[in-house]
């Protein structure tokens, strides 16, 4: 079947077109009785707060950009005032940064910590920005101050996700083991997060039965949550069991990171189906970029690399993406793409990075060994420098 | 709001982060216009098509009658008109000189886009003759999704011309 085709009237009127948000769902009652709320009292800062809370919530959740929108617009009113609440300042920050707008919520953060030093959503916000972009010492300061707004489960939870990233990944499960114990009484959201990172730290050192423990208990707490399903679709995808990633990701094709990995299976188990979903894709990037969003730089890298074969503009692609993103996946897809590309010299930064860090990961550190190694050959014989490593006989 | 205090309240009120980004593009519209080579009646004729993402009219129109999650080519069919109410209050097409193209909605179907079903809204515009400089204002969407994108195409004989429409650029001129 072909993947499109002309605009159509269908056959029947219970043709299912669309899935939608359902009123079963908890989060749309909830977000529709918040919304109702707030048009009773459109000129109430705390419903507006709230409503935006909820649509900035379940955006995340399920990975859908169109409820960061929607929160947007709630508080959109009071971000264009003169000097507009923390609350809003940090709200509009949360969207902005799942846009991967960092140095724009970077801003609102520090304004909005400027009116009020112990926003714990600020500081928590900030973590994660600094985690991801790689700087660490930043990171630090920020989980102390975390840890003094939120409390302990909080910033024991920002430590432990922080020493992942800088060698100390043992510490890092003590650390969230406690944060787990400390945080039993709390929403599962926070129980969820906690899982999330336990899986992770786990995959730094190679312990795949305790990572796989961990994304199941983090998606027994959240099944829907797009960030946990897609961190487990990857780990499957590398342990080989692509077989898994189709019923995992089967309800989630709306998502384009869910999608992505559903094409990474079907192509792994050579599946009749495996050139449309790469077609697919293809149109989904071809549609973020005509509306000017290149903000899927470790994805499109991905997806050129495993399934349009195309090391070189992988490689470009993972290089803009190494100046805005720096998390370990954004690492391994540039080292992958450089080795594949035969330009170790490309890789240089990343390298730099991973040392520098400590970076702990069973796939990285033996990528950066490999293309280490090519890069001493080159240094040692200048005269082939222009020539790519492994194209010689 | 009531400031929150340590331990557990704060832990109920905190958003939890993660650093992936979301993965459902924002909200997209695709207008397209095609000029009539001809000109009917000495008038300009200009073809419009319109692709609206169901689930964008779903959150503003609730189109989910029953609410069970799947939006139905029946539950749809039943709002056509407040679709078509909806999204031509949010067009406008008027000449330099201040003299409005009639804008007559043809036509709804359905089309499928990569990120899912859209309702596709067919039209003509008719404009004056003497019509060489048109504005087209494009508003849907943005008062509760500012970051929706209009995603814009002119063709006019061998020419093309593109643009994104957002709320910082809700209005574009074009010549004829």
């Amino acid at each position: 079947m072909a993947p499109f085709r002309a605009p159509y009237i269908p056959d029947h009127d219970g043709e299912n077109l669309q899935d939608v948000p359902s009123m079963a769902d908890p989060a749309v009652v909830a977000m529709r009785h918040l919304r109702g709320e707030l048009a009773a009292a459109p000129h109430s800062l705390p419903a507006a707060i709230a409503l935006a809370a909820a649509y900035t919530d379940y955006s995340r959740q399920i990975g859908d950009a169109h409820y960061a929108g929607y929160a947007e617009a709630v508080i959109a009113p009071w971000l264009a005032a003169d000097h507009p609440p923390a609350g809003v300042l940090v709200a509009e920050a949360t969207i902005l940064q799942y846009r991967h707008q960092f140095n724009d919520a970077r801003a609102l953060l520090q304004r909005a910590l400027a009116i009020d030093a112990g926003n714990a959503q600020a500081w928590l916000t900030l973590a994660t920005l600094d985690m991801v972009q790689g700087d660490y010492a930043a990171a630090g300061k920020d989980c102390r101050q975390v840890t003094g707004s939120a409390g302990f489960a909080y910033g024991l939870a920002c430590s432990g996700n922080l020493f992942a990233y800088v060698g100390k990944a043992r510490q890092s499960l003590a650390l969230l083991h406690q944060a787990e114990s400390g945080g039993a009484t709390a929403p599962s959201t926070f129980q969820a997060w906690v899982q999330g990172l336990l899986a992770e730290s786990a995959e730094r050192l190679g312990d795949w039965p305790l990572a796989e423990t961990h994304y199941r208990n983090a998606l027994k707490l959240l099944p829907q949550d797009n960030f946990l399903l897609v961190a487990y679709a990857d780990f499957l995808l590398d342990r080989g069991r692509p077989q898994e990633v189709l019923p995992l990701l089967a309800d989630h094709t709306q998502s384009d990171t869910a999608f992505l990995r559903l094409a990474l299976a079907q192509s792994a188990l050579e599946s009749q189906d495996a050139q449309r979903y790469v077609w697919i894709m293809a149109a989904r990037f071809e549609a973020l970029k005509l509306r000017g969003s290149d903000y899927f730089g470790r994805e499109e890298a991905r997806f050129a690399l495993q399934l349009e074969h195309d090391p070189q503009t992988a490689l470009d692609l993972a290089q803009r993406n190494w100046q805005l993103q720096r998390a370990p996946w954004d690492a391994r897809v540039l080292l992958e793409a450089a080795l594949a590309a035969g330009q170790p010299q490309a890789a240089r930064e990343v390298l730099e990075f991973v040392q520098k860090t400590n970076l702990e990961d069973p796939v990285i550190v033996p990528l950066a060994q490999r293309l280490r190694a090519q890069l001493n050959r080159l240094a040692a014989a200048p005269a082939a420098g222009s020539q790519p490593p492994g194209a010689h006989p | 709001m009531k400031r929150l205090i340590g331990g557990v309240l704060a832990i109920a009120a905190l958003a939890l982060q993660s650093p992936d980004v979301l993965a459902h593009s924002a909200s997209d519209a695709y207008l397209t216009l095609t000029v009539d080579a001809g000109k009917t009646g000495g008038q300009r004729v200009i073809h419009g098509q319109w692709d609206i993402a169901l689930r964008d009219l779903d959150f503003v129109l609730k189109l989910d009658d029953d609410g069970d999650g799947h939006l139905t080519w029946g539950e749809v069919r039943h709002h056509q008109a407040a679709i078509a109410r909806y999204a031509y209050a949010n067009l406008r097409l008027a000449g330099t000189a201040g003299d409005a193209c009639r804008i007559t909605p043809q036509r709804q179907m359905i089309d499928e886009h990569a990120d899912g079903a859209y309702a596709t809204l067919f039209f003509t515009a008719i404009c004056a003759p003497q019509t060489t400089k048109l504005a087209l204002g494009y508003s849907i969407f943005f008062a509760i999704d500012p970051s929706h994108r209009g995603i814009f195409v002119m063709q006019d004989g061998a020419n093309t011309a593109t643009a994104v429409l957002s709320p910082e650029h809700a209005t574009i001129d074009l010549t004829l």
